[in-house]
């Protein structure tokens, strides 16, 4: 296996952005049939060098090697002729387009000059197979779940049989069946021969599937070998490049004491009549498979979504927010899974995104009140540990450091009640970490923190009670001891759990 | 070299050099075109469009577009002269009335988009070509003269030498300025532009800035109607019809992204004086009409992909 050739190679690349190196000269080299691991938090500088082996950017210095020959003027197309195939972190699907038809995008058989739909189907069938994908061919990518959008993704890669494989954060919104269902695909292409390049924050994943890594930081290789008799400790350790401690604050020993949201017969969305409540000084919990009305409980509450309950107490008030400003006006933020489209105006500066909530508040006579907005700003980004000019954009900012912004933006308000969805998807350890204690630290001030995660570990060891979410209803509610990985995954998955009080 | 690459990183800046340049240049080889005279007289007629293009910048920021400009601009024009009360001796009921019905149209506009989710693009398309039918059956194809003191008083007093409709799109502009630079709707306005969903999320309300942002565009095009009306001193079908698209070129030449979310009206106001200095400067070369609007398109796309302001994104 080591002494086959490398079928794609980076060779001391280099590449800036507007003067600001990203990658500083670094090597990788994926060889057939092994799954090699990338790591790095985020900015270390992932996906432009998952761009460049893409030819989707050219380097500024240094070479992309196929098959021993430099690959020269390298674009996408010569990189899919080469046979290399990314799955994007980012969907790429045309959502009006049906399955088959995204799947075969950019590569459709043709019969006449007209597409040949019954070759096309017949392709798709099989990939389809492979990544299971059991939805009629013809139905809209739109009707699709994210997590089957992205099962949708895989197929389209493996439509062109690629003999490299990059996958760049694939589970980040699949549910955990689906997740199995990749990784036994991944070990089958990993026989036949397919060079495959993956990309999680999941450590436990990597671990399990791949036997090689490469770990960037700040652009440059801090790691490059086995990954046999390195442990999750270690490989953390190699990423952030010092030990780590524990990544979960530890439970506050404070009871919760008022009750701050009560609701009865609770509908919003996928959500069908649930009852839910949720304390002064509790970190609440909710999770289940990907799509199973989680977001529209937040939304819900929020105010944001039609929703409707027999009966509701809201930070005394006796009614559901009807829309957002009177859900801030009770003291109720969200911060939403998807920052790029729903958490953050990108193109604006951080200052601006950040004072957004607060025009109003800070204004005189109507007219903005420069000194007290720039004084707020400053405030908030030396708490958050948000560094840099505000003035930069926040589509400039590695994911960790939006979130941070996403979540700085509420503070002043001095929210009572924090709906967050998904808050450290995407985001590097250290500031997970970060995000982590100062979720803690809000529950032990008195706020109720409602959160809803994809991520298992989270809910286990940040959480005090978990709610878990089946088909729009309450599957199981757990609360301290009998919150583990094995009993809200069971519940998430429909299997009868001991212990656990639906 | 700096300065030059930080005239074309900046839009209003660029639209302004160019303002200059092409005053100095023309100036200097056309007899006539640097008087004082024809200098006030093309900033008179830019600021009608100015005035017009002041509630079209605030929409096209906030993602819209209104195309109901031109058609509110003839019906304050039309229905200014019939409405004016006769026992009012200064005018100013007249006017009243009239921004007060150019500014429900503009409402109506922004509930249209707010509560029945028409895009504004249809909405205010629809609105004009109702309000054209409408004015057919008022007017009846002829010219309304008025007679209104004020309206005259708009159109052809220059106190200190400056005509008054200049002195109006000053004052305008200086309110549009600081709308969008020093009042929090302004930001909101800029938020919802660049992202909606983000805004609402973050206890913007789309509803309450999509019926103010409507209705100001209506009201700013009732202003620019009544000077139009002051300036010609007659009312008719058609009259506002010029003003529709210079309206959206003179936000577009300002550098304001017709995406949304980015812009100033900064930019608009050189971009208006440049589309009346070119209408001028091609008059001067005798061109027909059509090389007119051959020039004015040429001149818009060129100017875009100078700046290349929209491929950033």
């Amino acid at each position: 296996m080591t002494d086959a050739k490398p079928l794609l190679e980076a060779r001391q690349v280099f590449r800036g952005f507007f003067g600001n190196p990203v990658l500083k000269g670094v090597d990788i080299a994926l060889y057939p049939g092994r799954v090699h691991a990338l790591l790095g938090e985020n900015g270390a500088g992932k996906s432009t060098l998952i761009n460049l082996l893409s030819g989707a950017l050219q380097p500024d210095n240094g070479e992309i090697v196929i098959d021993g020959q430099p690959a020269g003027r390298y674009s996408p197309a010569s990189a899919r002729a080469a046979g290399i195939a990314v799955v994007q972190q980012e969907l790429s699907l045309t959502a009006n387009l049906s399955i088959a038809e995204n799947i075969g995008l950019g590569a459709f058989p043709r019969r006449f000059g007209l597409i040949d739909y019954a070759t096309l189907h017949r392709g798709v069938r099989d990939v389809c197979a492979m990544v299971g994908l059991t939805e009629p061919l013809d139905m809209p990518v739109a009707d699709l779940s994210l997590g089957r959008r992205q099962t949708v993704e895989i197929a389209k890669a493996l439509y062109r049989k690629p003999r490299v494989l990059i996958l760049d954060e694939p589970t980040s919104s699949l549910s955990a069946h689906e997740a199995g269902v990749l990784a036994d695909l991944m070990v089958t292409l990993r026989d036949q021969g397919t060079a495959l390049l993956y990309i999680s924050h999941r450590l436990n994943e990597v671990q399990a599937l791949c036997s090689h890594v490469t770990v960037l930081k700040d652009g440059k290789v801090t790691g490059n070998q086995s990954l046999s008799g390195i442990d999750g400790e270690g490989l953390v350790r190699l990423m952030v490049g010092r030990e780590t401690g524990d990544l979960f604050p530890p439970r506050s020993a404070a009871q919760p004491t008022a009750t701050r949201i009560m609701v009865e017969g609770f509908s919003a969305g996928a959500v069908k009549e649930i009852s839910f409540s949720g304390r002064a000084g509790e970190i609440v919990g909710i999770g289940g498979l990907v799509g199973q009305g989680q977001e529209d409980l937040l939304l819900g509450l929020y105010g944001a979504i039609p929703a409707k309950a027999t009966k509701a107490e809201i930070s005394d008030r006796q009614d559901l927010p009807r829309h957002v400003q009177a859900a801030n006006a009770a003291g109720i933020v969200y911060v939403p899974a998807d920052r790029k489209h729903e958490g953050l105006v990108l193109p604006h500066s951080i200052a601006s995104n950040i004072i957004l909530p607060s025009l109003g508040r800070l204004a005189r006579h109507g007219l903005r009140d420069r000194s007290a907005e720039s004084g707020l700003i400053a405030d908030l980004a030396r708490q958050l540990t948000i560094k840099g000019d505000v003035g930069r954009p926040v589509q400039a900012l590695s994911g960790g450091n939006q979130q941070k912004v996403a979540l700085a933006k509420w503070l002043p308000i001095n929210p009572s009640i924090l709906l967050l969805n998904d808050p450290t998807r995407g985001v590097d350890i250290e500031t997970k970490r970060e995000i982590y204690l100062m979720l803690r630290n809000f529950a032990t001030e008195g706020r109720l923190v409602i959160i809803a995660s994809s991520d298992t570990p989270e809910l286990v060891h940040l959480c005090d009670r978990v709610v878990v979410l089946r088909e729009g209803r309450v599957a199981a509610e757990l609360e301290a001891d009998a919150i583990s990985e094995e009993a809200i995954v069971g519940a998430a998955m429909g299997v009868e759990q001991a212990g656990a009080a639906a | 070299m700096n300065i030059v690459r930080s005239i074309f990183r900046n839009p209003p800046l660029l639209t302004l050099t160019l303002v200059v340049a092409v005053w100095v240049i023309a100036s200097l080889t056309l007899r006539g075109f640097g008087n004082y005279g024809h200098l006030r007289y093309l900033l008179e007629l830019a600021s009608v469009i100015g005035i017009a293009a002041a509630g079209q910048t605030l929409v096209v920021l906030m993602g819209g577009i209104d195309l109901s400009v031109g058609a509110i601009i003839t019906v304050t024009a039309i229905l200014l002269p019939l409405i004016s009360p006769a026992w009012d001796p200064t005018g100013l009921v007249g006017i009243a009335l009239a921004l007060v019905i150019a500014t429900c149209i503009g409402l109506f506009n922004g509930a249209g988009a707010a509560f029945l989710r028409v895009p504004p693009i249809i909405m205010t398309l629809a609105m004009a070509t109702f309000l054209q039918g409408l004015l057919v059956i008022v007017a009846g194809g002829s010219a309304v003269t008025v007679s209104n003191p004020a309206v005259i008083l708009l159109g052809q007093s220059r106190p200190f030498g400056i005509p008054a409709g200049i002195l109006l799109w000053a004052v305008v502009s200086i309110f549009v300025l600081v709308l969008i630079h020093r009042m929090p709707i302004g930001a909101r306005f800029l938020a919802i532009g660049a992202n909606p969903l983000a805004a609402r999320l973050s206890g913007v309300s789309l509803t309450r800035n999509t019926l103010l942002l409507y209705s100001l565009s209506g009201l700013f095009a009732g202003i620019a109607g009544v000077l139009v009306l002051g300036m010609n001193r007659q009312g008719y079908v058609g009259i506002g019809d010029p003003y529709l698209l210079t309206s959206i070129a003179a936000v577009v030449l300002g550098g304001t992204s017709i995406l949304g979310g980015r812009g100033t009206y900064a930019g608009t106001i050189p971009g208006a004086i440049l589309l009346v200095t070119t209408t001028a400067l091609i008059t001067v070369v005798n061109a027909s009409p059509g090389w007119r609007s051959i020039m004015f398109g040429g001149l818009i796309l060129s100017l875009l992909l100078i700046s290349g302001r929209e491929t950033r994104r």
